[in-house]
């Protein structure tokens, strides 16, 4: 994408320059050249482009659209002013603050929610963000290549504690996410 | 324009009597009391320039701020404040009212007649404009602004978590700043659709025109949504009205869709003036012509209408269904085409020219090299897997700069150059612009590349501070010591345009080579435009007759005649430009400013709590709007009238579409959108907020459903025959006592819903009940008001005009059908349930 | 007037349209509303009325010339393009899955 519009801007200020650079003897006042500039450039570049552009947009979005797995983990997320929690309904009453636990290497939907004001759940190795919004649940179905930390944080502007609004994510490997479920945070 | 040979002496004797006629008050009174566009437009300016370097101060607090890591500047809360007033100031006070300036002082010279429609209206919104921004200034300076970021999300803006008066600064500051915008558009579309030139057909018309045109119209249909929400808000801040509050039926996500359904088309109101701007000072840089004009317009039309489809793209992280991204993805994307005409058309007119590198074209080269880059971001962010990643970091407010200090401040600069002959009548004789141009350019782009940067390295944006040791502070550093070059070159171009202003060089008329009227008025304009009103046969018309300025100024064109001794334009109709009427401009008065104060007083009182002195205020609003009228209104019907080159037409407060009826259409659009907003709102809780449907609903009787009927039918066919009466000199007693009743019953029929629902603070469905309820009640009100004048005119011995009539025939039909819509959604589901 | 209204009408129908099917999706994704359809159905039906009333529009407005050349060639472009946009914008109706 940075490469095409690299080539876009080359392209028209190439133009732009050419544009600036010819001096013809009489300026011009008809209208011809309205196929050149209008229809093909103004017109029919663009349209394909974009066409293109659009098409492969879609298709990514496809394909990070969560599919129904056999292995997938549901966990949540509550936000706060300036706080997460996050609840596992395999462990029902396990609760913890601030460290979110997924098992690595499997699908995990994230139900994620706000108690006060709008924020929003991002971790930028694993997903893209999604808000947490009062009274609605959005699911963010996110998947760790390796168990590990990864950080998170909050992306939509929440007030004064805004910017140490962060959390991390644990990933474990499937020996060490039983444990947790069984006996909580180490 | 064929008329005796003129004798030696007829234009400076013109031009004595123009002058006379249409002067200000030359004491200092008369700066208040003006309503010429040249004295409004020049205020309007000085404003929001300074306004401009208000917001850009701003902004260097935050790149002191950002500069380094761990910095003990400012803490989260003062961040907080300046981040969000630097947007507030920029997009409110600065960008808007910035071009509404420049199109206030150009217009009537570009259309070819001597001021806008409605100077008085314009007046009004200048200093509601001044009024309400200072009050937010002053809000700023006592420690006391908002600091939801410039959209404001509740429920981080509800009474809740944002105690204290910023946000109400915020909603009442800004409202009455958008009222003012409106006032101009009116003023704006009502001009181009019916003050031109005689012979000044749509096609005819220069590029600035359809440009300005399509963006009034895009104000009076964006604005409302926002106003609509803002009244939500701060309804549910002052009253506890649960409009975004889940647990009572609210949903904050209906304030996200109100903003957006405002906040994109606002980039779009921002961007296309600039666009007007480039593609009329371009091709006169060039010496050619604009190359397609009619695609260039088409383009427009079809930019602002799609930009009302793309609202979404601004919420794709708040879990809108994959579809539905698809739906805005596909939308957004397809922006660039028409924003893609218009640039390849630009640059085809600089191929078949020959460019003259002046400042004005310097300029508009920096708008090219950052605007294209500007929106190819933004295609980047229309694709919704990259927009989940780079949404509210840093990269996007590089982006949002690019497109608005590229798309916009640039080509404002370069058309303040462009203009300054005609303004001022002075001319640029310093080298200092050119050096401006060189610091600001390089460094904008250093500046900004660098934050694109961090922006995809993580760094979120509103973020008060940041750790070292994410990679971020060179870039930061660089960014910040760039910004301030940037400003020292702003600095230096405001100083230029000062120098200039006041110790230019003295030129000749149309230094540049342009084409169009305005540059055939005398320099710097005078107060009345044109001495007479131009003939036109073609889009040049400089260049299809190099000879029509001194025509003019002979007093060849129509109403040249001052014998009437009044400030008059011409009225032509919209596709052919045919003169039509006469209008007759009013003189000069302190009712404008009057209006604004007391608006600006009932719109700010809330704040300090006095909720007495704003209800005050707005019964100083009604007072001071009916004198306003009833003093404008002609006493004596005078016929036709003599405007020269044979034509006698009739004065425009005389026929059946007076200007007021075209203003009054044209209000009522912006009228109707918030009332389809409305609707909107009210459906969008129904079918997503969470606690919906609402414990219990309002069951309709059957007397106020009777009433409600027989009031619309009567209210919609009172001042029709009211209307008839006078055209056909009959008595009107009965059509208004009619209309009178029409009005009442639809208002007790309101009532009869807020009688019904005692507790608007109970759930969001009640208070939106209590809202349906209160547009019908105000708008019956205003009826009544308006039918009140009627009856005073013709009682008075004045008699009624049909044009007056109609005017009100028009409110009430939008009354009688909106009510009628209204009721109908707040009765209907408690029927069925 | 009618021919600022020419000019006008073909993108307002689309953004009417275009709005309309938006909340089309909401409505039939999370309400399941119409009942009696499939979503995917309701979608596709949706998104044909919307194209063919654009089209319908383009054909008004080639039907009922205006006076004005300039107005006459604009609304043209205009409707065509505003069709174009109409087909452009229902596209993912077809290609992706429906209420995923
Ligand atoms: C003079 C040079 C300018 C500089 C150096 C500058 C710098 C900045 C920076 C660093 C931010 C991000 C603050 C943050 O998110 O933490 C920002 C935000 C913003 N700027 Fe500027 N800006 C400039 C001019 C403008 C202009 C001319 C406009 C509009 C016409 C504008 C509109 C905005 C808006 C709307 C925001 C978003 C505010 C928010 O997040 O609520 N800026 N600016
Ligand atoms: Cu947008």
């Amino acid at each position: 994408m940075l490469a095409g519009s690299l080539a876009i801007l080359v392209l028209v200020l190439a133009l732009l320059i050419a544009a600036l650079l010819r001096r013809p003897a009489q300026s011009d006042d008809s209208e011809r050249g309205t196929g050149l500039w209008l229809w093909t450039l103004g017109l029919a570049f663009p349209l394909t482009t974009l066409a293109a552009l659009t098409v492969y947009g879609l298709q990514m979005g496809e394909r990070l659209l969560p599919r129904d797995t056999p292995d997938l983990v549901t966990v949540t997320a509550e936000a706060r002013q300036w706080a997460w929690t996050f609840g596992y309904p395999d462990a029902p009453g396990l609760a913890t603050d601030g460290v979110l636990h997924i098992p690595a290497g499997r699908p995990v939907d994230v139900q994620i929610t706000s108690r006060d004001v709008v924020h929003s759940f991002w971790v930028p190795r694993l997903a893209g963000k999604l808000d947490a919004l009062p009274g609605h649940v959005n699911v963010l179905r996110i998947e760790a290549p390796a168990p590990g930390t990864y950080s998170g944080q909050t992306a939509e502007f929440n007030g004064a504690g805004y910017a140490g609004h962060v959390f991390t994510v644990q990933a474990h490997d499937p020996a060490a996410w039983v444990r947790f479920l069984q006996e909580g945070p180490p | 324009m064929t008329q005796k040979p003129p004798r030696r002496g007829t234009a400076l004797r013109l031009h004595r009597q123009l002058e006379r006629i249409w002067s200000p008050d030359p004491r200092f009174r008369g700066w208040l009391t003006t309503n010429n566009n040249n004295d409004v437009g020049r205020l309007f300016l000085a404003v929001a320039t300074l306004f401009f370097v208000i917001g850009g101060l701003l902004a260097m607090l935050i790149r002191a701020q950002l500069a380094t890591p761990g910095s003990a500047f400012m803490g989260p809360e003062a961040y907080n404040q300046v981040f969000t007033m630097h947007g507030t100031v920029m997009m409110f006070l600065f960008a808007i009212p910035f071009f509404e300036a420049l199109a206030v002082l150009l217009l009537p010279g570009m259309l070819g007649t001597r001021d806008l429609a409605f100077p008085r209206l314009g007046v009004y919104g200048l200093w509601v404009y001044i009024f309400g921004g200072s009050a937010v200034i002053v809000a700023m300076l006592m420690g006391l602004s908002p600091d939801g970021g410039w959209f404001m999300y509740p429920p981080l803006s509800s009474a809740a978590f944002s105690p204290g008066i910023g946000a109400d600064v915020w909603l009442l500051g800004i409202t009455s700043i958008e009222v003012s915008a409106i006032a101009t558009a009116v003023e704006i579309v009502v001009t181009v659709l019916r003050y031109r030139a005689a012979g000044m057909s749509l096609s005819r018309m220069p590029i600035f025109a359809w440009y300005i045109l399509v963006v009034a119209v895009m104000i009076l249909t964006a604005f409302p949504p926002m106003i609509l929400g803002s009244l939500l808000l701060e309804t549910e801040r002052a009253l506890g009205w649960p409009f975004f509050q889940v647990e009572n039926g609210g949903d904050p996500l209906l304030w996200q869709h109100l903003f957006w359904l405002f906040g994109h088309p606002e980039v779009y109101i921002i961007f296309l003036p600039a666009a007007g701007m480039i593609a009329t000072i371009l091709p006169v840089m060039a010496r050619t012509t604009l190359l397609g004009y009619g695609w260039v317009v088409a383009a427009a039309v079809s930019l602002a209408v799609l930009s009302f489809g793309l609202w979404v793209h601004h919420m794709f992280t708040t879990g809108i269904p994959h579809l539905g991204l698809a739906f805005f993805s596909a939308a957004s994307t397809l922006v660039a085409v028409p924003t893609s005409i218009m640039i390849f058309s630009w640059i085809g007119t600089l191929w078949k020219g020959r460019v003259q590198m002046k400042l004005p074209m310097l300029w508009l080269l920096g708008f090219f090299a950052t605007f294209v880059i500007g929106g190819l971001t933004g295609v980047m962010l229309a694709i919704v897997p990259f927009n989940w990643q780079v949404h509210d970091t840093h990269f996007v407010v590089a982006h949002l700069h690019y497109v608005l200090i590229g798309g916009y401040v640039f080509p404002m600069i370069a058309a303040v150059y462009y203009f300054q002959p005609l303004l001022t009548g002075r001319f640029h004789y310093f080298r200092l612009g050119a050096v401006a141009f060189w610091l600001v350019v390089p460094a904008f782009h250093i500046t900004f590349l660098a934050v694109h940067v961090v922006g995809l390295l993580g760094q979120r944006r509103r973020t008060w501070t940041y750790d070292e040791g994410q990679g971020w502070e060179l870039l930061n550093l660089i960014a910040s010591t760039a910004s301030f070059v940037m400003a020292i070159g702003f600095a230096l171009v405001i100083l230029d345009i000062g120098i200039t202003t006041f110790s230019g060089l003295r030129g000749k008329r149309n230094p540049w080579g342009a084409t169009t009227l305005e540059w055939a008025a005398p320099m710097p304009s005078p107060a009345y435009g044109f001495a007479s009103i131009p003939i036109v046969r073609g889009r040049y018309p400089l260049t299809d007759d190099p000879d029509l300025p001194q025509r003019i100024a002979r007093g060849e064109g129509y109403l040249a005649d001052t014998s009437r001794n009044r400030r008059e334009a011409l009225i032509v109709t919209t596709t052919t430009g045919k003169p039509l009427q006469v209008a007759v401009m009013p003189g000069n008065s302190a009712l404008p400013i009057l209006l604004a104060v007391v608006t600006s007083t009932s719109f700010l009182a809330p704040l300090v709590q006095a909720y007495w002195l704003s209800a005050l205020a707005l019964v100083g609003v009604v007072i001071v709007a009916l004198v306003w009228v009833w003093t404008t209104a002609p006493r004596q019907s005078e016929g036709l009238v003599d405007a020269g080159h044979g034509a006698r037409l009739p004065v425009a407060a005389e026929s059946p579409d007076p200007p007021g009826w075209w203003g009054s259409l044209f209000l009522l659009v912006a009228d109707g959108v918030h009332f389809g907003s409305l609707m909107f709102g009210y459906a969008f809780l129904w079918t997503v907020a969470p606690n919906w449907p609402p414990p219990s609903y309002l069951v309709p009787t059957l007397l106020p459903v009777l009433l409600a009927l027989g009031g619309a039918a009567a209210l919609a066919a009172g001042p029709r025959l009211a209307a008839r009466a006078v055209a056909t000199g009959h008595r009107t007693a009965l059509a208004l006592v009619l209309s009178l009743f029409g009005a009442l019953s639809l208002a007790t029929a309101a009532a009869s819903v807020m009688l019904a629902r005692q507790d608007p603070a109970g759930h969001a469905y009640d208070a939106a009940l209590w809202l349906l309820a209160g547009h019908v009640g105000f708008h019956a009100a205003l009826a009544v008001i308006m039918l009140g004048y009627l009856a005073l005119r013709r009682i008075s011995g004045h008699g009624l005009r049909v044009g007056e009539a109609r005017i009100v025939s028009l409110w009430a039909d939008f009354t009688a059908a909106t009510g009628l819509v209204a009721l109908a959604a707040a009765w209907l589901p408690g029927t069925f349930a | 007037m009618t021919n600022i209204l020419r000019l006008a009408l073909p993108f307002t129908i689309w953004l009417i349209g275009f709005s309309a099917i938006y909340a089309l999706q909401g409505l039939t994704c999370s309400r399941h509303w119409p009942e009696e359809l499939e979503p995917r159905l309701a979608l596709i039906g949706g998104a044909a009325v919307f194209v063919v009333i654009q089209g319908l529009a383009l054909a008004a407005l080639l039907a009922l010339q205006s006076q004005s050349r300039f107005v006459q060639t604009a609304a043209t472009i205009l409707g065509t393009a505003a069709l174009a946009a109409a087909l452009w914008t229902v596209l993912p109706v077809l290609t992706i899955t429906v209420c995923g």
